[in-house]
């Protein structure tokens, strides 16, 4: 996919670049909020991720609100040093689609930036969810795998869920936290992998292949492929 | 002397003694009006009466006949009466004490005050003029200087008081300003000395209970907040430098050691993977430094909305229950059906947390925990999190609050010392408080939050939702992973 860059450190643009260059991405680096803003107008991105404190005072907030007024709806993540709860809440407001505090693992920023591109695509009416054999029923909230039914619990069947909407894509920690227990803060141990663990035991327990694979040093994808990078 | 003029206690006896004085104006400004008024009326009254005799006696004996009377009279020198004249129509004087018909005196019958030379002086006299029948004029006077020296003595009297006043009024204010400037002089050292960095310095307080007493009160009282305030501050200054000494020190030896053995690729990558690692601990510490640091300022209240606590507690249980699983500890949870508190939801929730991701902590294999939130007196929510762990002394209990403090038992667990401090600081930002009892054995955590202003719930009926006690012999015997 396309990604368009406003970040001014060049040094973090050059690890941003690279990182994604790696992962088959190509990135257009935008060093100031002037330029940010025209290539954002002009060219078509599939994402775009934003600074917040650009060169000349500019807030990026400021470059977001001007190009949704435009009518730009490309998924904009943003990425910031401001960090408390109230800055996140600014920064969704004036139309960013997910916010990532500097510093940031690049893992954390590949997830996410997936994520945002791929929630355009999503069917929000689709009633099912497979990935391989594993199939979840929406409407009936039953989970089979290869036909054997898998008794999940409330919490469980929650985290299923979010990690099949997002099926072949890296899902973080973090990003389990926001969206399955919604809590935005850092819970210090790694409670989410006892959860991942649990979980897979139940769905994976009596399969040849495991479907919940984890990322190295990033976080978890379900996949029906045998491979254990993310594909994309 | 600019100096004197601009004391505010100079100011003030001078005001006071100008304000004597008017007092003393508008005290004695009537007392000589309703004087001199009744004095007044009192002597013409009698010259009235005088006069009226002289007519009679004129009505008696005519004109001859008073000239003769009023002869009489002046030559035995009768008390009272200093002047008579009595004259023809054209003012010739025909008999009395005076040598001619006063200039002063108006063409028409009546009582005047009138100035006359009496015996060389010139001085005020009262006086009644009476026409009687064949123009002739009678003139009655008595002087009214015999009254001057009560006058005297009235003006004399005041002005005493005024000079007693202004003197009284200007002692009192240098005495009171001297008072004063030694007070403030103290107040000034001991502020110069705060100033100077020495914090424990506090302002004299005396036993009188005047309105400099109370203002130095109420300044001691400010900067004993302010000496905790930077004692805090200066605490955790110093605990942040250790704590991030420490990650940071390993970070540096891990790539230091790297630079210098350089070895195989895949060992230098897993070198790589723990100096990231220790990057994020440092990071982790920040973070909540600066969520404690936002919490402290008070910038969140602005956001209150409701929450249910009940709701929050049993989402936190049941966030940690597999982990308590993983390690055979039973979590029993109690509420009193739903309780609104009006407050942060994202700070609550993380106060809830870490007393459960502390209790799990410290708690051995196979123990237990009990969270319950309590509907407290006073409007107030308590949550409470009881373990069987090791506890904390009851003399380091008053420190597990306190930034980066970590006790004994926990050594070699994960953690920055900061989950207490966070509880205590989101309590606080609440209304409420953070208490650590003995749970005989272990601890017990209770965090008490104000519910605040809110519209009162519907009150629900009373639910005991106890969650199974798990003590699963089938669970896997490997500790929590971290």
């Amino acid at each position: 996919m396309k990604v368009l860059l406003v970040e001014d450190n060049e040094r973090v643009a050059r690890f941003i670049t690279k990182g994604l260059q790696e992962s088959g991405h190509t990135t257009d680096h935008a060093g100031n909020g002037r330029d940010g803003l025209f290539l954002a107008a002009s060219e078509r991105y599939d994402a775009i991720i934003m600074d917040r404190m650009l060169p000349g005072n500019i807030d990026g907030l400021a470059i977001i609100e001007a190009l949704r007024k435009s009518g730009n709806h490309t998924p904009i993540l943003i990425l910031s040093a401001l960090g408390d709860v109230d800055e996140r809440i600014n920064g969704l407001r004036a139309g960013g689609d997910d916010y990532l505090t500097k510093p940031f693992a690049f893992g954390e920023l590949l997830a996410r930036l997936d994520a945002l591109t791929r929630r355009g695509r999503q069917d929000v009416t689709q009633t099912t969810l497979e990935v391989g054999d594993l199939k979840m029923d929406l409407l009936s909230r039953k989970v089979t795998r290869g036909g054997r039914a898998v008794q999940l619990q409330p919490r469980e069947f929650k985290l299923l869920e979010y990690l099949m909407r997002h099926a072949g894509q890296v899902v973080t920690r973090t990003m389990l936290l926001e969206n399955v227990w919604d809590y935005h803060f850092d819970p210090q141990t790694n409670v989410v992998d006892v959860h991942i663990s649990k979980l897979r035991q139940k769905i994976d327990a009596e399969s040849e292949h495991s479907l919940l694979k984890t990322v190295r040093n990033a976080g978890y994808m379900i996949s029906a492929e045998a491979a254990l990078e993310p594909s994309d | 002397m600019a100096r004197v003029i601009r004391s505010s206690a100079v100011t003030l006896a001078i005001g006071y003694v100008l304000f004597g004085f008017a007092a003393l104006v508008l005290f004695a400004a009537p007392l000589r009006y309703a004087w001199q008024a009744t004095v007044e009326d009192f002597r013409v009254e009698l010259l009235q009466e005088d006069s009226q005799r002289f007519a009679e006696v004129f009505r008696l004996r005519g004109p001859a006949g008073l000239s003769d009377f009023i002869h009489e009279r002046v030559s035995m020198q009768i008390a009272g009466e200093r002047i008579l004249l009595l004259t023809d129509s054209a003012l010739h004087p025909l008999a009395g004490n005076l040598p001619a018909w006063p200039s002063g005196v108006p063409d028409k019958p009546g009582s005047y005050t009138v100035p006359l030379d009496l015996g060389g002086q010139r001085t005020m006299v009262s006086v009644v003029r009476t026409v009687l029948p064949g123009g002739y004029n009678l003139l009655v006077g008595r002087d009214v200087e015999r009254f001057a020296p009560l006058e005297r003595r009235f003006w004399s009297g005041l002005a005493a008081a005024v000079a007693v006043l202004s003197v009284a009024g200007l002692l009192g204010g240098i005495l009171i300003r001297r008072a004063l400037l030694a007070r403030i002089h103290s107040i000034q050292q001991t502020v110069a000395a705060i100033m100077r960095g020495d914090l424990s310095h506090r302002l004299p307080v005396r036993s009188s209970h005047d309105e400099l007493e109370t203002l130095s009160q109420t300044i001691n009282r400010m900067l004993e907040q302010i000496e905790q305030l930077v004692h805090g501050v200066a605490n955790v200054s110093n605990a942040i430098a250790h704590d991030l000494r420490t990650p940071l020190a390993e970070l540096r030896s891990r790539l230091e050691e790297l630079s210098l053995t350089r070895p195989p690729t895949a060992e230098t990558f897993a070198e790589i993977d723990a100096a990231v690692a220790d990057v994020d601990n440092v990071i982790r510490i920040f973070n909540a430094l600066l969520r404690l640091a936002e919490i402290d300022a008070g910038m969140r209240r602005s956001g209150f909305v409701d929450v249910d606590m009940a709701d929050l507690a049993a989402k936190a249980v049941d966030f940690y229950l597999p982990a308590a699983e993983l390690r055979n500890v039973s979590v029993s949870f109690r509420d009193p059906g739903s309780v609104l508190v009006r407050g942060d939801r994202v700070l609550l929730a993380q106060a809830v947390n870490n007393l459960l991701d502390n209790a799990l902590k410290y708690v051995s294999e196979g123990g237990r925990i009990a969270v319950e939130v309590l509907r407290g007196q006073d409007d107030t929510i308590g949550i409470v999190v009881a373990d069987d762990g090791p506890g904390i002394p009851d003399a380091e209990k008053p420190k597990a609050a306190q930034r980066f403090y970590r006790g004994d038992a926990s050594r070699g667990t994960p953690g920055v010392g900061l989950g207490l401090s966070l509880v205590e600081a989101v309590a606080k930002l609440h209304g409420g408080t953070l208490e650590l009892a003995d749970n005989h054995p272990g601890l017990r955590v209770q965090m008490t939050v104000q519910r605040g202003a809110q519209p009162v719930p519907a009150e629900k009926p009373r639910i005991e939702a106890a969650y199974p006690s798990i003590i699963s012999s089938s669970a896997r015997t490997s500790t929590a992973s971290s």
